[in-house]
């Protein structure tokens, strides 16, 4: 009895030790890889995080399992991540808005410094959109009627990207909106196409699903999809407002394999597969490598954070 | 039609009724595991796989609310009232039978409406606005009182208990979370489905089990598979299986409103129509067809605005026209206009998914009236877990779990009271809607609620509601100043 006991004790000791080694010989990654979505399966922020979760799986050789963890702007999910064991098999696929906006308007556990940021992926410009058939014809239109009467607008609900674009726009022109908040997009498009909303202001994406007219890019220059729009700044008002989408791994995530994942990164973006996908669905990459990304990061989380303190969101 | 493409179908078909018969994976779970195999398949393929997945999903959800209490999808939550009653009456296999007609017509009737008028229906959608869905979940909210049989004060405590929990979470008027209490967890607001399965579900095995001690568990058995009832039984209902695929597909059509608005509008619209009213609750099958036609109707009908307009009308139909983003189709009007005919491919899909269902509705109850023979204690034990797994699958948040068993818990205690359970998810699921059109009713009609009844849908909609409500007080008056004669 004695003797099985000490054999258990050895098996047990020689296991210990197996695994508190296997970190020093074993090549990151050896096991399946997490990777949240904070949107729902097929959405926005789901689209590009699949394609790239798909080809970061073939560089890696590990399968990359895609959770969407959704809810209040994305914050849940981005919460859960704040908290995982940053061992590099848990990593998140987030927007601007999760990251950067939301911790400023509600109380998130989770700030600036809880991530670990990789890679920025993906981005999409915001343009000023009016129905198709609407008898606004341009911004200075618009601007006039707000100044005589009202101007409905509608987005996403309050301190969203759009939310604060608009505002951003009108503050420039030295008007004001009224802005209707609305779940999402597909619900504001409901109220656009019904006329009961005059403009908003979405991605390019507006006007192949629902026939809606661009009539300013809030960009630094024009699109190649709509190159007969002119940019905000054109019009003397530079108004930017992109969302983008990166890729994170918790705070405390070893250097070793964040510098591993920022190579996959850089790999996964060019590949003619992922081109190719992101194409096809209308989306566009934009790279941005793991150092300027991570000052990028920090200095949006701030603009943010000043630019909702100016629209009076916060206080 | 390719073998890819029909091979598709069936496994859709047969996939999207199991998945929607487990209790807590509807419609948009079921999508959502079968999303990345749409990846590498041919476009027509990933279409015909998540279409028939929607429609067989939708009926799947009735199964589990006839054999076991439990509706399989919230859209089904109202199959429970008649459907299950007629399970406990040993009438199991007729009642699947009835469901599973009235959803192939529901369905077929949905499909035939978006083949000829999807424009012009989705133009007309997109006019009904905020004040038009306040007055429609209004009615629907009428359900309450008709669900409530024996206390209507009960129900209408469940009612309100029901529109409480949908506040809690985000809001969109101002982006904020309320009523959480500092819980991170709770700032997502509680997921219907977890809701749904704590209160069906949970509370459906915590009572059998608190029961079961006391040796009164048994109920008569049905028979194995479904039986369609013959003709003359179904020649009296028709008008109701008619008029409930009109209500769905209708307010399919309606982007945002959804299949758990129909079925409630349906249910309360064919009760108050019917002559064997009196018969509701108690295993009537009008009330399944009432249910099962209507949200099978909104398949098709919630397709319109997905496809023309590009608008997806609930979760389900959301998840598909992510589907079809990731295979580079942008759904909306330059795809209705420029691909006709990947349009005319997908009615033809839905056809062959309807009549499908048929067949995975034959295999499906085969299966799961088999079910009800095992002893109580292990099907209870696997109704527990498939809870578990679905509460926790729609948004990957552990809180829901916890959620679904204090629910079950809370359930128990309510049932134990005979407060019924319908009222809280009624009330669940029509207030965040509610409150939202209310609100933003307001904001558009400059703070005037007057002005909602200048809307003329919208009043005709409130008229028909104070009739609803006020028939049973004026009846009973009239009968009760007859009496006295």
């Amino acid at each position: 009895m004695k003797k099985v006991f000490r054999n258990l004790t050895v098996v047990v000791a020689a296991a210990g030790i197996l695994i508190a080694a296997s970190p020093v010989w074993a090549e990151y990654p050896e096991r399946t890889i997490k990777m949240m979505i904070p949107f729902s399966a097929g959405g926005g922020t789901d689209v590009p995080g699949r394609f790239f979760a798909a080809e970061v799986e073939k560089i890696l050789g590990k399968n990359i399992i895609v959770s969407n963890v959704t809810g209040a702007g994305g914050t849940i999910g981005a919460t859960q991540l704040s908290k995982a064991k940053p061992d590099g098999y848990n990593l998140g696929f987030m927007p601007v808005g999760t990251t950067t906006t939301q911790p400023h308007i509600r109380k998130t556990s989770y700030n600036a410094d809880s991530f670990e940021p990789i890679c920025m992926v993906a981005q999409g410009p915001l343009y000023v959109v009016v129905l198709k058939d609407s008898p606004i014809k341009s911004i200075d239109e618009i601007i006039a009627k707000a100044k005589k009467g009202t101007v409905v607008t509608a987005g996403p609900p309050p301190g969203s990207l759009p939310h604060i674009a608009q505002a951003a726009v009108a503050n420039a022109y030295g008007v004001k909106f009224k802005y209707v908040p609305h779940q999402g997009i597909n619900q504001v498009a409901k109220s656009m196409l019904g006329g009961r909303v005059d403009v908003t202001v979405w991605f390019g994406d507006a006007a192949q699903r629902f026939g809606l007219r661009p009539l300013a890019l809030l960009d630094s220059k024009r699109s190649r999809e709509f190159p007969n729009v002119p940019t905000l700044a054109e019009l003397g008002k530079p108004v930017e407002s992109f969302v983008w989408f990166g890729f994170f791994a918790p705070r405390g995530t070893s250097s070793a394999i964040v510098s591993k994942l920022s190579n996959a990164c850089d790999a996964a973006v060019k590949k003619p597969s992922f081109v190719a996908n992101m194409k096809k669905a209308k989306r566009l990459i934009r790279y941005m490598p793991h150092k300027e990304f991570k000052a990028f990061f920090r200095r949006q989380f701030e603009q943010n954070g000043n630019l909702l303190r100016a629209v009076g969101l916060i206080k | 039609m390719t073998l890819e493409v029909f091979a598709a179908i069936i496994a859709g078909t047969i996939f999207g009724t199991f998945i929607g018969a487990l209790p807590g994976m509807g419609s948009v779970v079921a999508l959502v595991v079968a999303l990345p195999f749409t990846f590498s398949m041919s476009v027509n393929a990933a279409i015909a796989l998540v279409l028939c997945i929607y429609c067989s999903s939708v009926f799947g959800g009735s199964i589990s609310a006839i054999l076991i209490n439990t509706p399989g999808t919230p859209q089904s939550a109202a199959t429970v009232f008649d459907g299950y009653p007629m399970t406990q009456q040993g009438k199991a296999d007729l009642a699947l039978g009835w469901a599973t007609v009235s959803s192939v017509v529901g369905g077929l009737f949905s499909l035939i409406i978006l083949m000829l008028a999807a424009p012009q229906l989705a133009a007309f959608g997109v006019r009904f606005g905020q004040v038009e869905t306040f007055a429609l979940i209004l009615f629907a909210l009428t359900c309450i009182a008709w669900v409530s049989r024996g206390s209507t004060l009960k129900g209408l405590i469940a009612g309100a208990i029901g529109l409480f929990l949908a506040t809690i979470g985000p809001d969109t008027m101002t982006g904020l979370s309320r009523f959480h209490f500092g819980i991170a967890e709770l700032s997502g607001g509680f997921s219907l489905i977890s809701v749904l399965v704590g209160f069906f579900a949970m509370s459906e095995v915590f009572s059998r089990a608190a029961i079961r001690e006391e040796g009164q568990t048994e109920h008569l058995l049905s028979g194995v598979g479904f039986r369609v009832a013959p003709w003359p039984e179904w020649r009296t209902r028709l008008r109701t299986l008619i008029q409930s695929s009109v209500i769905g597909t209708f307010i399919g059509v309606l982007p945002g409103t959804g299949a758990t608005v129909a079925t409630f509008v349906s249910y309360a619209e064919a009760k108050r129509a019917s002559r064997r009213r009196d018969q509701y609750g108690k295993g009537e099958p009008e009330g399944v067809i009432a249910s099962e036609a209507a949200n099978n109707a909104v398949t098709g009908g919630a397709l319109v605005p997905t496809l023309a307009l590009g608008i997806p009308g609930d979760g389900a139909t959301a998840v598909i026209m992510g589907a079809l983003l990731i295979h580079g189709l942008v759904p909306g009007v330059q795809l209705f206009r420029n691909q006709p005919e990947l349009i005319m491919g997908a009615f033809i899909i839905l056809f062959f998914a309807n009549i499908l269902m048929f067949f995975a509705g034959l295999l499906g109850s085969q299966v799961f009236t088999r079910l009800l023979r095992l002893p109580e204690a292990i099907l209870m034990a696997m109704v527990l877990l498939m809870s578990l797994v679905g509460a926790f699958a729609v948004r990957g948040n552990p809180a829901d779990v916890v959620a679904a068993i204090i629910a079950g818990v809370v359930g128990v205690l309510l049932r134990f009271n005979g407060v019924p359970m319908a009222p809280i998810v009624i009330g669940m699921a029509l207030g965040k809607t509610f409150e939202e059109s209310f609100r933003q009713g307001m904001m558009m009609n400059d703070g005037s609620f007057l002005a909602f009844f200048t809307h003329p849908i919208a009043l005709g909609i409130f008229v028909l509601t104070i009739l609803v409500v006020g028939w049973p007080i004026v009846s009973r008056r009239f009968r009760g100043a007859r009496h006295e004669e």
